[in-house]
């Protein structure tokens, strides 16, 4: 059971990062807060293969994983991954499952909770808007120009003993699309999100975000 | 009283089941010819990596009750020294757990409850079951009625420790209270040049358990990587 409250409260910060992702893809190319509110207001969906790559001092090459990344406005998030551990994380309307490939197949992992559906569902719609500075979780720090960067802040005690910052950086080419997503938990030791082939208010079927299939 | 009464009844019931079923008899051995001792012993040490390792598993973790969850698993054994180190992250890479294990157990980081007491001190007991070789003083080695290879050991605190290596180099280690109590069971499958893909360890005590590791990763490393360097700086800004 302990085991339980541990997935419960860190899942808190694994959704929020989710959703950070989720809406971090729709930022747009800015130089400041008004630009990449204007962006946002015009994505719709987005679609993109993404790349995590886990840097620690333990491994002597980072842990790659591969995934598959949706989003549609309002609120709805596919967040899949297909290598090494096939994973589906899925939020729509108000509701959020996650599913992993175990020993029985793709099964719901009953580990999390869903307390923090709230607190998803609110950092949808503040990062969908580009409400970053309005955020009660991160205080942002805006560097503009060509490759601009978002670095986020937690403010929370809590949510600072497990992520030190977090970067976001946004394609220099093509604005309302996101290079990179770095969270640094500490020293050595961050994880490295990278998008492509990232499509823009593409149709994307209603069923991926309620189906794991 | 009798609502009360009646599942009291029927738990006690279920408890004596239960402790039927995991009071396991030890498996019969065979005895072998004297000359063939040495190679038994052997290969009652073939599971184990005779150089460092660093191995990544996924490792699914089912709960009384049913419920599971999943996260990935890195673990540096060094087993000149027994040194590990390993950590636990979820898949979306945040670490819950470091730890290393040099003679005794340092915490460098755990998320709650995962900082509970003894937690790391459990966590190691199980890695070690299923990556160092046995400790105890060998009893008696023989084979199984399937032609297995087994060696018994005299563990610490009266514990008894079985491996099995089977045909197939697949192995099972059971670890048996002083009382024949099953107390841990680890089944590992598809051997491939000593490294298995699969590794299962169900736990029978106090709190059952279990946890499946996947191989994804295992890989020869120097000495020196259990003693931990400064990592690389994040590029960031």
């Amino acid at each position: 059971m302990e085991f339980m409250t541990t997935a419960s409260r860190t899942k808190k910060g694994v959704l929020l990062i989710g959703v950070l992702f989720s809406c971090a893809v729709m930022l747009g190319w800015a130089d400041n807060w008004e630009d990449i509110q204007r962006e946002s207001a015009k994505i719709k969906s987005v679609s993109a293969h993404f790349s995590q790559e886990k840097h620690m001092q333990i491994l002597t090459r980072p842990l790659v994983s591969k995934g598959l990344f949706y989003f549609q406005v309002p609120d709805s998030v596919r967040w899949e991954y297909i290598s090494p551990i096939r994973s589906i994380l899925l939020m729509r309307k108000g509701d959020i499952r996650r599913y992993t490939v175990g020993s029985k197949g793709l099964v719901e992992d009953k580990g999390g909770s869903l307390e923090y559906m709230q607190i998803v569902l609110q950092e949808i719609s503040r990062w969908s808007t580009g409400q970053f500075t309005a955020n009660e979780h991160f205080s942002a720090t805006l560097k503009g120009g060509r490759g601009a960067k978002i670095i986020l802040t937690p403010r929370e005690t809590g949510l600072s003993s497990i992520i030190s910052r977090i970067v976001i950086t946004l394609s220099p080419d093509r604005p309302g699309v996101i290079k990179s997503v770095k969270i640094i938990e500490s020293e050595g030791n961050y994880t490295l999100f990278e998008f492509t082939d990232v499509q823009i208010n593409g149709k994307i079927s209603e069923s991926l975000f309620r189906e794991v299939i | 009283m009798m609502h009360f009464m009646l599942p009291v009844r029927w738990f006690l019931i279920f408890s004596f089941i239960f402790l039927l079923i995991s009071c396991s008899r030890l498996p019969v051995i065979k005895p072998v010819d004297q000359a063939v001792l040495p190679d038994i012993e052997q290969r009652c040490h073939q599971p184990f990596v005779d150089v460092p390792y660093r191995f990544i598993h996924a490792i699914e973790i089912t709960l009384p009750g049913g419920g599971t969850g999943a996260v990935v698993g890195v673990t540096v054994i060094d087993p000149a020294s027994e040194n590990i180190h390993s950590v636990i992250m979820t898949i979306e890479g945040f670490v819950l757990f470091d730890a290393r294990y040099e003679r005794e157990v340092h915490v460098d980081w755990a998320v709650p409850p995962f900082d509970a007491k003894h937690f790391a001190e459990r966590l190691m007991e199980d890695v070690r079951l299923i990556l160092v070789a046995p400790h105890g003083s060998l009893s008696i080695a023989g084979i199984l009625e399937d032609g297995s290879t087994i060696c018994r050991y005299d563990g610490s605190q009266g514990r008894i420790y079985d491996l099995i290596v089977r045909q197939d180099n697949s192995w099972e280690i059971g670890l048996y209270s002083d009382s024949y109590e099953t107390i841990r069971r680890v089944n590992a499958s598809s051997v491939k040049d000593r490294i298995p893909k699969l590794i299962k360890l169900t736990a029978y005590d106090y709190w059952d358990y279990s946890l499946l590791l996947s191989l994804i990763t295992a890989e020869p490393v120097s000495a020196g990587v259990i003693q931990l360097q400064p990592g690389e700086s994040p590029d960031d800004e």
